[in-house]
């Protein structure tokens, strides 16, 4: 507690605060672009904070982390284009209120239930993260190994339709993250004589390249549609249609209270991520209204409940990643890099080793939570405007930041390159529906995976049956094969499911995990 | 997608094979005695990949037998023109940049992704160039004092 209230101490003060501003509102600009989430928008900024102050550049990468988990619901409601796919279900009933007139209406719940999820979940995080951190310290390299593969393989599983592509990404990850010198035999590996790739591939040029650009060539190419979508918003001058009234307040605060419960949860178990948090409070509410039916049709319960899951999978998704060091999400593998680079390595020990800097980075969060309520209450008519900007004027801009942030990262040409070549498989990973999340997060933990592994075959002495003396490993090896088991049964009932929809010409298959 | 999944399953399989046979024995050493060899995770990692990819190839086309091949295009024409387009306009500056001229490098591509997607109006294609550049400028230069190029 007394770290808190220091951390706090650190984080009030005209330059972090300043910082975390930028953050949020940045973060809500790129939120409320149709395709640019948060996982661009830190990837892009991370090399911008390498003269920040650690906290200062923390928060700043945390406020547009949070500050584009809430704008993503301007362009669902708006446009019925979710900036990010765990918007997809605020668009359901935002659009329709948006369409009726009423969309400053919907953009506030949107707001106010972004912001409470945020808020009430950041707090989850910092009740459980340091309890966890403590029991993993008691875990050894076997258990770890065997916790950091069923991981991946949850994760791998549950992104994307096919589990099968989940995991040939997630392999890939893994594979990349072997490149370069090896830390026990010092010999190259797979560098091509290069010495530039001899320290390995740096992650920032590789997530900006996968991310950022691969997404503009696609936003490039679907260039007219949203030019054309995003001319036809209307708005209705009734005060009771642009304010959010107590009634709905009333009806609204159970709503968002399931769906921050919902998205924490959800959050902090690693894979998951906040496209199925927003999907089953979505799912929840309707269950529970006492007219479903009218659930689509423009419902504020609907916004409320989409909007406080997603925003609220963001803060508890740190939780595997402070306490295990296991990035649950795309986001957390990506912060992984900016808190190396700052002087905070994500797992057990820091809890020990640098407990200021955590309350720092805790006191900062709840700040860029209350900062978010600021910035998208008094912005949010110049942020549904922007979402007018035709496309074309957008793209230049992030490529060129794009481009500084890949150069920044080793002040050489040769990581421009390496976010191209990323951007190239990155678009056709997209279009082939093989998951980046995957492989970033393979790539990001694949160095953990192989130091763990290698330390367990020395203390197993090459022997799978001296497993028996883990009994946490080996109860982490049968939920790998369990999830395998019931992640593949589930994908073959969906696809069922699926063609037999679409050959009654009635696909309304839910939309599957997107991380 | 079965189509583009069948494709891909089979370009990966053939991939992991020569990279299981050809590349990592050349590209790795074998390590010294007493070490666990620098080859394992890779060989790994690739060997999964075959035997996922060749499951890939088996699924699709064992449902393309039962139901017919879907034949919806994957990659539209726009997002293929988009994608020369932002390969054309990155050649080239990356060019003028290994010639020297960073803020010519700068200046190529934000005005080259521009008048290549469509812009024409001559104030919005000299001035967006003009206002990144300089407000880049002024945020390393100036601001954090710290040059970037």
């Amino acid at each position: 507690m007394d770290h808190l209230i220091i951390g706090f101490q650190n984080v009030l003060t005209p330059s972090t605060l300043f910082w975390v501003t930028v953050g949020v509102t940045l973060g809500y600009v790129l939120g409320a672009l149709p395709g640019l989430g948060k996982a661009t928008g830190v990837a892009v900024a991370i090399p911008m904070t390498f003269y920040l102050h650690p906290v200062a550049a923390i928060a700043l990468l945390i406020g547009i982390a949070k500050g584009s988990a809430a704008g993503s619901a301007v362009s669902a409601i708006l446009l019925n284009t979710p900036g990010e796919p765990s918007s997809a279900p605020t668009a359901l009933d935002g659009y329709p209120l948006a369409r009726q007139g009423k969309a400053q209406k919907a953009l506030k719940m949107g707001l106010f239930a972004s912001v409470i999820g945020d808020f009430l979940s950041t707090l989850v995080l910092i009740a459980l993260a340091a309890p966890l951190a403590s029991y993993a310290l008691l875990i050894g390299p076997v258990e770890l190994c065997a916790i950091l593969l069923f991981s991946l393989t949850f994760i791998g599983g549950l992104a994307g339709r096919s589990m099968l592509k989940g995991l040939i990404a997630a392999a890939f990850g893994v594979f990349f993250a072997t490149v370069g010198i090896e830390t026990e035999t010092f010999i190259p590996r797979l560098t091509f004589g290069l010495l530039e790739l001899d320290d390995g591939i740096s992650l920032v040029p590789m997530a900006i390249g996968m991310l950022a650009v691969a997404e503009m060539v696609i936003q490039g190419g679907n260039a007219q549609t949203l030019d054309r979508e995003a001319a036809q918003i209307d708005d209705s001058a009734r005060p009771e249609d642009r304010r959010v009234t107590l009634a709905e307040w009333r009806r609204c605060l159970p709503v968002i209270g399931r769906g921050t419960l919902i998205g924490a949860v959800v959050g902090i178990l690693p894979g998951l991520g906040a496209s199925v948090g927003s999907f089953l409070s979505y799912g929840a509410t309707q269950r529970a209204s006492k007219t479903p039916e009218k659930f689509g049709t423009g419902m504020i319960e609907g916004v409320a409940a989409a909007e406080s899951a997603d925003n609220a999978v963001v803060p508890s998704s740190f939780v595997p990643l402070f306490a295990l060091g296991i990035p649950g999400s795309v986001i957390a593998a990506i912060l992984i890099a900016a808190l190396v680079l700052h002087g905070l390595t994500p797992g057990p020990m820091m809890f020990l080793e640098q407990p200021q800097m955590i309350a720092d980075l805790y006191a900062a969060m709840l700040c860029a939570s209350v900062i978010l309520l600021i910035v998208g209450y008094v912005g949010q008519r110049v942020f549904a405007q922007i979402i007018r900007v035709p496309i074309r004027l957008i793209i230049p801009v992030v490529l060129f930041l794009c481009c500084i942030g890949a150069y920044m990262t080793t002040n050489s040409l040769f990581s421009i390159y390496l976010m191209l070549g990323f951007a190239l498989l990155g678009f056709f990973a997209r279009k082939l529906e093989f998951s980046f999340v995957t492989f970033l997060i393979g790539f990001v933990i694949g160095p953990n995976l192989e130091l763990t592994f290698r330390q367990s075959l020395q203390i197993l002495d090459h022997d799978p049956a001296r497993l028996v003396g883990h009994p946490i490993a080996l109860l982490f090896g049968l939920l790998t094969i369990a999830t395998v088991v019931w992640i593949s049964h589930s994908n073959n009932r969906l696809s069922a499911r699926r063609a037999a929809a679409q050959s009654a010409g009635t696909d309304q298959t839910a939309e599957h995990s997107h991380i | 997608m079965k189509r583009a999944d069948l494709v891909s399953g089979v370009v990966l399989t053939v991939f992991s094979i020569v990279m299981l046979i050809a590349v990592i024995p050349a590209q790795i050493e074998p390590a010294p005695d007493g070490y666990v060899s620098p080859r394992l995770v890779p060989n790994l990692a690739m060997i999964v990949i075959a035997g996922l990819s060749l499951l890939l190839v088996l699924k699709n086309l064992r449902t393309s037998v039962v139901e017919p091949r879907a034949r919806e295009a994957v990659f539209s024409r726009p997002e293929m023109i988009a994608l020369l387009k932002v390969a054309v306009v990155f050649g080239v500056s990356v060019g003028l940049f290994g010639l020297g001229a960073p803020l010519a490098a700068g200046i190529a591509l934000i005005a080259g992704t521009l008048f290549l997607l469509g812009e024409r109006r001559p104030l919005i294609l000299v001035l967006m160039p003009a206002g990144l550049l300089l407000t880049v400028w002024l945020l390393f230069y100036k601001v954090l004092g710290t040059p970037i190029v």
